[in-house]
């Protein structure tokens, strides 16, 4: 995939130097997406943000910000901080299990929500998994995972919804990239 | 369980992933360019994993000398671009990449925890054996990404 997003040097996940070891380089990818998923939404307006733009899909860049708010949420607060008894977001229509893609419609508002929603999750995720311990055991339903799994799957979570950030973007004004 | 045991066991169902999208459609559906107007479609993206795989397992990690797959004389483009409905095109792209992910497999298999952090300085940028398996973990996720889309737009299949 062609980079024809930014110029080089104006690409705010350029690196330094590459990172070492487990944690810098998981969380450091976890950045990478999390700060190209924000890109991709960059510069529209709450229309091109609600529109399903790859029919049949009902996704749209909207309902992918707040699904992934909702990602951050129930892995951090929920199950790396052991809160389970929290709603997940995006759950307050019992009857609809994917409001968060159902729900984002082009309204100001509700593009507003989503971004002050992703943003303080986002950094709320940052701080814990800066200080936890990657060999950690949460419990998790019937069994006891890693906090390195989790870390791990939040990036490829982000990464495979980053591929349909991709398409939705390119179906709306053709930018690639990045 | 260790960091290169959980790195393979995400790799390993990602690799599932890919099988589930491809599996039971025709050489016109894997072709197809079904989100236009991006020029993606499932076999030029099987192709394009095929390409990777190769390049970070069999030219990178193993140092073997062979000319990178599906980009004959550096035409990087010829990955999608001759990703055509053609059956024997189809056969060879899957066979290609199954036997890549085949040899991937036996470059981790002689991998021992600690060589995560063996590092080098190829021409022109840094890389270790952490950064090879993680880019190729996420550059399959992103890909599976493209999949999900480019299959339900096929036949409404969705789904891991």
């Amino acid at each position: 995939m062609s980079d024809t997003w930014l110029p080089s040097g104006e690409d705010p996940r350029e690196q330094k130097a590459p990172p070492r070891g487990e944690r810098e380089v998981v969380l450091g990818y976890l950045h990478f997406y999390r700060q190209t998923l924000e890109l991709k939404c960059q510069g529209l307006d709450a229309e091109r943000l609600a529109r399903r733009a790859v029919p049949p899909s009902s996704m749209s860049l909207l309902g992918l910000l707040r699904h992934m708010a909702g990602v951050e949420h129930s892995w951090n607060k929920r199950v790396l901080q052991g809160h389970l008894e929290l709603t997940r977001l995006y759950r307050d229509h019992p009857e609809d299990r994917d409001w968060d893609f159902n729900g984002a419609v082009e309204d100001d508002e509700v593009v507003e929500q989503a971004w002050t929603s992703w943003r303080a999750e986002v950094a709320d995720a940052e701080a814990w998994l800066a200080q936890d311990d990657f060999d950690r055991l949460v419990p998790l339903e019937d069994e006891e995972i890693e906090v390195r799994d989790i870390a791990v799957h939040l990036v490829e979570e982000y990464a495979r919804h980053c591929g349909h950030a991709d398409l939705l973007r390119e179906c709306i004004d053709g930018r690639t990239g990045q | 369980m260790t960091e290169l045991e959980n790195l393979r066991r995400w790799l390993t169902d990602l690799r599932a992933t890919v099988e589930r999208k491809v599996e039971g459609l025709s050489a016109d559906q894997l072709a197809a360019r079904s989100a236009p107007p991006s020029e993606l479609s499932i076999l030029g993206l099987v192709r394009h994993l095929a390409q990777m795989e190769h390049y970070w397992f069999v030219l990178t990690l193993s140092r073997a000398d062979e000319p990178r797959l599906f980009v004959p004389d550096g035409d990087w483009d010829a990955q999608f671009r001759d990703a055509v409905a053609d059956d024997a095109v189809v056969v060879d792209a899957l066979d290609t990449w199954r036997a890549v992910c085949a040899r991937a497999d036996t470059v981790m298999d002689h991998l021992e925890p600690a060589d995560l952090e063996i590092e080098w300085e190829p021409e022109d940028r840094k890389g270790s054996v952490r950064g090879a398996l993680t880019q190729v973990l996420y550059e399959y996720s992103r890909h599976c990404g493209h999949l999900d889309l480019l299959r339900e737009a096929i036949d409404g299949q969705t789904g891991e």
